[in-house]
């Protein structure tokens, strides 16, 4: 056992050259693949937040006063932000019928259904039309810099 | 009626004679006795629960219990045990106490038969029984009109039928026309139903005069026509909105269908034109798509035969005002088939709107081949037999069906994809967003069908084929993803696998 | 300890290694100004003499702690990055979750990688102490390690259990509900326990802070500490030789053998684990081994039925069902925890019972003490899974059928064991697997209540073991045989 590893013959060192060279390789070739998803994991993202509270961008916010109202996405739900005289309310824009997305008729104002006509008043509640329930209601509150932040009625 | 109103007077008095200036008395030793009686095997008669309902009573009650026990109204154990039983509210209890009629008839010692108001559920299948539940939940009873509002006598009276008039009258018993009047003497009467219930229409008997059930009855002197008690039912009453009253929306089809699904009663009714009214409603409505919801999935929203029909002024819609019955829900629709070129052929024809095409009773779910221009669909069907050939309504109606027919296929298909990259762990949010737009785009071209103009549905179509187009680049997207995740993980596993092959032969040369 | 005083390898081997090319060279060089500042030679001499035991058994059994190991260490990196986008909090620990899995590169492999390796590393964990059980290696002079190891075991259950709220999700969320709720049945401390547990009298996001500090901080300090105790006893006192052998016959040389032989076992754990992670995202959709996401936690929804624990804690769950609501005028739950916690004590304990062991005899009756605790939780576990149980919600199935089957499948298993311990290791004492089966038959197929079965079984194998000691001290030593 000694013996063999004490002389030392061209064809052996060769060899031992090859193995040395391709570990160094494999192991730079595993650190690599390790590394690069954990660099590209560590990176921050563009736009940040991982939903919760939704703060509306300045596009959503110039739109909801330009139009009255605007549809966002909280927690992956489609919310309709209306503003009307000083007050700002969020529903769930999902209609309580059969799913469609909700807008706002500024000159009625009623939230409004297209699909089948259903109208909801700025409470929620069901004016006319097929829908079973009510739109469930989302908080709303204005930060002192003038930012929305429209999050989940439970607190 | 003002009989009626003298008689609440008088039950009235002995209850504030009662709740001023006497002092609570005692439970009554016989009371006691009652309470803790044990029948033949050993057990309660009065069960803990009733025993705990009693110690909650407030005094003026116990004073009524008392005094029924004193003058022998209450006689046994087991009918203060029916009476408990019913662990009435104090205000409903207090009227019971003060009910001989009821108290008596209750008592299993004194009455049999179709004579006693019991509890058990046997009595309540036979007319001729009295349930004493339905008596005290009686819509009635409750705001204080029980037996002798009807029947006459005075309740409060220590015996007796000396005051109770055989009621009906033999002869009255055969034509239940009169029943209509009896009933209007109160609800008729806006000032005296103001006092019980303020939002309470009181047009019933003037609707119902004029309806065709009101005509058969008080005109043809029909008595197979329905009269209040063949719908509101007789004792135990109960309002429309109670889920076990006749007159529950869940109920109602069943209730009209008593008469209108039965040959023998509607035999010899006939329609305006002569024909033979039909029986199959019901079993039709069962089926439809509001019988459905009503029935089935419980959707208390969807229409019951009163929704379309009106209640006590029952009729059918006429041609002209089918559409309007069905805008009451279906606005849309309706709105936009007034604006469209059909209106006027309809109206040409003479054609009731939303029925031609979606049937009376039996409307089905609707269905995208409805639409089809071939035989069997109803555009081509109706287009061959009323209307000029004209290739311009064919293409029409084979682009409907075509761009509807693709937006729902992608939908189902991309939802089942997503579905499956979802169970892949990739991100299907942005998909399902657009699956909603697509949703919302179908739903809403479907109702747009009924502009029947190319333009008006293409602008409620397009967001649908954007999201068509979207989805399908998503997918895309999120398969090339899974794509790029299977090579990693190739690579990574060659990296690894050719690591430890160098490993292996360092190893063997080390241990060389 | 024998290992050190090995005398089968030389210490002449280490001074040939700096003659090795230029690279070498340098090391060398690096190594001499550590080694004159910090002594280390001595280190290297250990590590170089270690050895580990090679002989009876089969190899494989020495690589499972290491693996073990290797998953913890997977488990700190993962878990390393997944704080870095974790934020506890009602509005927040689902929200981020769910970010993380579907917005942030590679943050679902991050996750999937923690939960298979969570996974991996407690079935790791349990065919470790399982082997380390069958080859007595718990005897002296390794009781401590077996003691740490076993403490080990017991903080693993608790990142399983912390780490599971985590996601705020709903089935964590009821999961969690109804696993602390147990704790109320300690005597006199359990409403107390409960409270800090929770904080508060019932699951809320407080308990989810709780739960986080512990997953975190508390329980990753108390596991480096005792993995650190118990690589230290293992490397002081080398791999434990087979039974009755003071040293082993031959032996391997931890440095660089066994080592490397080790890495490479790692590499390999690595790429199933990297395979798993991208083919099965969400665990294998056993119940109790799957971790979708699914709804957010709602504290005031209703509890649904199927609520199960993770798989590893589906035992307990099953054995709480079988005990009735009151027993010897105590709580069920109460004197199902008692039993649960004299198992545990008993098992904390072993090296000190096996007194045979201790002597450094051969002791058949502790294996099969093994076999027949490996026999216990397979057959509750699996009534525990509703093995055999329809599948449609409509018809429900009874316990009964549900035990029937589980008994056929865990006789199979405990037929396949006895056969193969007989045949191919000779082993000859079955009192205590014989026991566990007969509760299983008594239980599964007969339809005596589980707890009288135990009961049944538990006296019959006592009589047993008592009559086979009488014999034994009255000379007829015969009669047991390993």
């Amino acid at each position: 056992m000694e013996e063999h590893t004490t002389t030392v013959d061209k064809p052996a060192t060769s060899r031992r050259h090859f193995i040395d060279l391709l570990l160094g390789v494999s192991v730079v070739a595993w650190l690599a693949s390790v590394a690069y998803p954990i660099i590209r994991y560590l990176k921050p993202l563009p736009q940040t937040g991982s939903g919760g509270p939704t703060h509306l961008t300045r596009d959503e916010a110039s739109k909801l006063e330009q139009k009255q109202f605007v549809i966002v996405p909280v927690s992956g739900q489609r919310v309709i932000v209306v503003n009307v005289q000083d007050r700002t309310c969020a529903f769930s824009a999902k209609c309580t019928h059969e799913g469609c997305t909700v807008t706002y008729l500024p000159g009625q104002s009623v939230i409004w259904c297209p699909c089948h006509d259903g109208r909801f008043d700025l409470n929620g509640r069901v004016l006319s039309g097929p829908p079973p329930r009510p739109l469930s209601q989302y908080a709303v509150n204005r930060q002192p810099d003038g930012g929305i932040v429209i999050s989940e009625e439970r607190a | 009626m003002r009989t009626i109103l003298s008689i609440f007077a008088a039950g009235a008095i002995p209850l504030s004679a009662l709740a001023t200036g006497q002092t609570p008395a005692a439970t009554d030793p016989k009371l006691v006795a009652m309470l803790e009686a044990k029948d033949a095997n050993g057990k309660a008669v009065v069960s803990p629960e009733e025993r705990t309902y009693f110690m909650g009573l407030n005094d003026h009650l116990r004073e009524l219990l008392n005094r029924a026990v004193q003058q022998e109204v209450i006689t046994s154990p087991q009918h203060l045990h029916s009476l408990l039983a019913l662990q009435l509210r104090p205000q409903k209890m207090d009227l019971l106490l003060q009910n001989n009629c009821v108290l008596c008839h209750s008592d299993p010692e004194v009455q049999s038969g179709e004579d006693l108001f019991s509890s058990a559920p046997a009595s309540h299948d036979s007319p001729a029984y009295m349930n004493l539940k339905d008596v005290v939940e009686d819509v009635h009873f409750r705001s204080g009109l029980s037996c002798a509002g009807c029947h006459g006598g005075d309740p409060t009276a220590q015996l007796g039928h000396n005051f109770v008039k055989e009621w009906p009258e033999k002869e009255r018993a055969h034509n239940r026309a009169w029943v209509v009047q009896f009933c209007a003497r109160c609800h008729s009467d806006p000032t005296f139903m103001h006092q019980f219930n303020p939002s309470l229409p009181t047009d019933q008997l003037a609707k119902f005069k004029d309806s065709p059930h009101g005509i058969t009855l008080l005109v043809k002197r029909d008595d197979r026509a329905p009269q209040c008690i063949s719908c509101h039912g007789v004792h135990g009453i109960r309002p429309a909105k109670d889920p076990q009253s006749k007159v529950y929306a869940q109920r109602v089809p069943e209730t009209c269908g008593t008469c209108h699904a039965n040959p023998k009663v509607m035999s010899g009714f006939t329609r305006p034109d002569g024909s033979p009214l039909p029986t199959n409603q019901l079993a039709e409505y069962r089926l439809s798509v509001h019988g459905q919801a009503l029935l089935a999935r419980g959707d208390l929203g969807a229409p019951a035969c009163n929704d379309c029909h009106g209640n006590h002024a029952a009729s059918p819609p006429g041609v002209a005002i089918v559409s309007r019955s069905c805008s009451t829900c279906h606005s849309a629709n309706v709105s936009l088939f007034d604006g469209s070129k059909h209106k006027q052929a309809f109206d040409a024809h003479s054609w009731p709107e939303c029925s031609k095409c979606h049937g009376e009773h039996a409307i089905k779910k609707t269905n995208d081949s409805m639409l089809a221009t071939g035989p069997g669909g109803l555009c081509g069907d109706c287009h061959r037999q009323s209307a000029k050939n004209n290739p311009e309504c064919v293409m029409t109606a084979d682009y409907f069906r075509k761009t509807i027919h693709e937006m729902s296929e992608t939908r189902d298909k991309v939802t089942k994809i997503s579905d499956n990259l979802a169970a892949k762990g990739l991100d299907v949010e942005a998909i399902n967003n657009q699956l909603t737009e697509l949703n919302d785009a179908l739903k809403k071209s479907r109702t747009y069908v009924h502009s029947f103009s190319r333009n008006t549905f293409q602008q409620t179509a397009a967001p649908g084929e954007e999201a068509i187009q979207k989805s399908k680049t998503l997918v895309t997207k999120a398969r090339s993803e899974y794509k790029f995740r299977q090579i990693g993980l190739a690579a990574s596993i060659a990296s690894i696998g050719l690591l430890m092959l160098a490993i292996y032969l360092k190893l063997r040369q080390l241990e060389k | 300890m024998q290992s050190i005083d090995n005398p089968t390898v030389e210490s002449s081997s280490q001074k040939k290694e700096p003659e090795r090319g230029a690279g070498e060279t340098a090391s060398g060089a690096l190594r001499a100004w550590l080694d004159r500042r910090y002594q280390l030679t001595p280190l290297f001499d250990f590590l170089s003499h270690k050895q580990v035991p090679l002989g009876v058994h089969w190899m494989g059994w020495y690589y499972l702690g290491g693996i073990t190991m290797f998953f913890f260490m997977v488990q700190v990196v993962t878990g390393v990055l997944l704080l870095m986008y974790y934020q506890p909090g009602e509005a927040t620990a689902y929200e981020s979750i769910h970010f993380l899995t579907t917005k942030v590169p590679f943050g679902w492999l991050i996750r999937s990688i923690h939960s298979w390796s969570a996974h991996l590393m407690i079935i790791s964990l349990l065919l470790h102490m399982f082997s380390t059980m069958m080859l007595k290696a718990y005897r002296p002079p390794r009781e401590v390690t077996w003691v740490s190891g076993y403490l080990l075991f017991l903080l693993t259950m608790g990142f399983g259990f912390s780490g599971y709220l985590l996601p705020w999700n709903k089935l964590a969320y009821f999961a969690t509900t109804v696993g602390t709720n147990i704790v109320r049945s300690v005597p006199v401390l359990g409403n107390w326990l409960l409270e800090v547990l929770r904080g508060g009298q019932d699951v809320s996001i407080n308990t989810l802070y709780r739960f986080f500090a512990a997953h975190v901080v508390i329980l990753p300090l108390a596991f480096v500490a005792f993995i650190g105790l118990h690589l230290l006893l293992i490397q002081r006192q080398g791999m434990a030789p087979p039974l009755g052998e003071k040293v082993a016959p031959r032996g391997m040389r931890f440095f660089p053998s066994f080592a490397l032989r080790d890495l490479l076992l790692w590499l390999a754990c690595l790429m199933v684990l990297a395979a798993l992670a991208v083919f099965l995202p969400y665990g294998p959709g056993i119940p109790g081994m799957d971790w979708e996401l699914g709804d957010k936690a709602d504290p005031l929804a209703p509890a649904y039925p199927g609520i199960k624990p993770e798989w590893y804690f589906l035992w307990e769950y099953q054995l709480l069902k079988e005990f009735p609501p009151h027993l010897f005028g105590l709580e069920g739950p109460q004197l199902c925890l008692f039993v649960i916690g004299i198992l545990f004590v008993i098992w904390a304990l072993i090296p000190w019972i096996d007194r045979r062991a201790y002597r450094d005899k051969p002791s058949p009756a502790f294996s099969d003490l093994g076999w027949a605790a490996i026999l216990f939780l397979t057959y509750l576990t699996l009534m525990g899974w509703d093995v055999g149980a329809h599948h449609d919600a409509e018809q429900l199935t009874s316990m009964q059928e549900v035990a029937r089957v589980c008994a056929w499948w865990t006789l199979a298993a405990g037929a396949v064991v006895i056969l193969v311990r007989s045949w191919r290791f000779g082993h000859r004492w079955f009192i205590l697997t014989g026991a566990a089966l007969l509760q299983v038959i008594l239980h599964g197929l007969i339809g005596v209540s589980y707890l009288l079965a135990g009961l049944i079984s538990f006296v019959l194998a006592a009589i047993a073991i008592l009559v086979l000691l009488y014999f034994r001290r009255s000379g007829a030593d015969a009669a047991i045989s390993t």
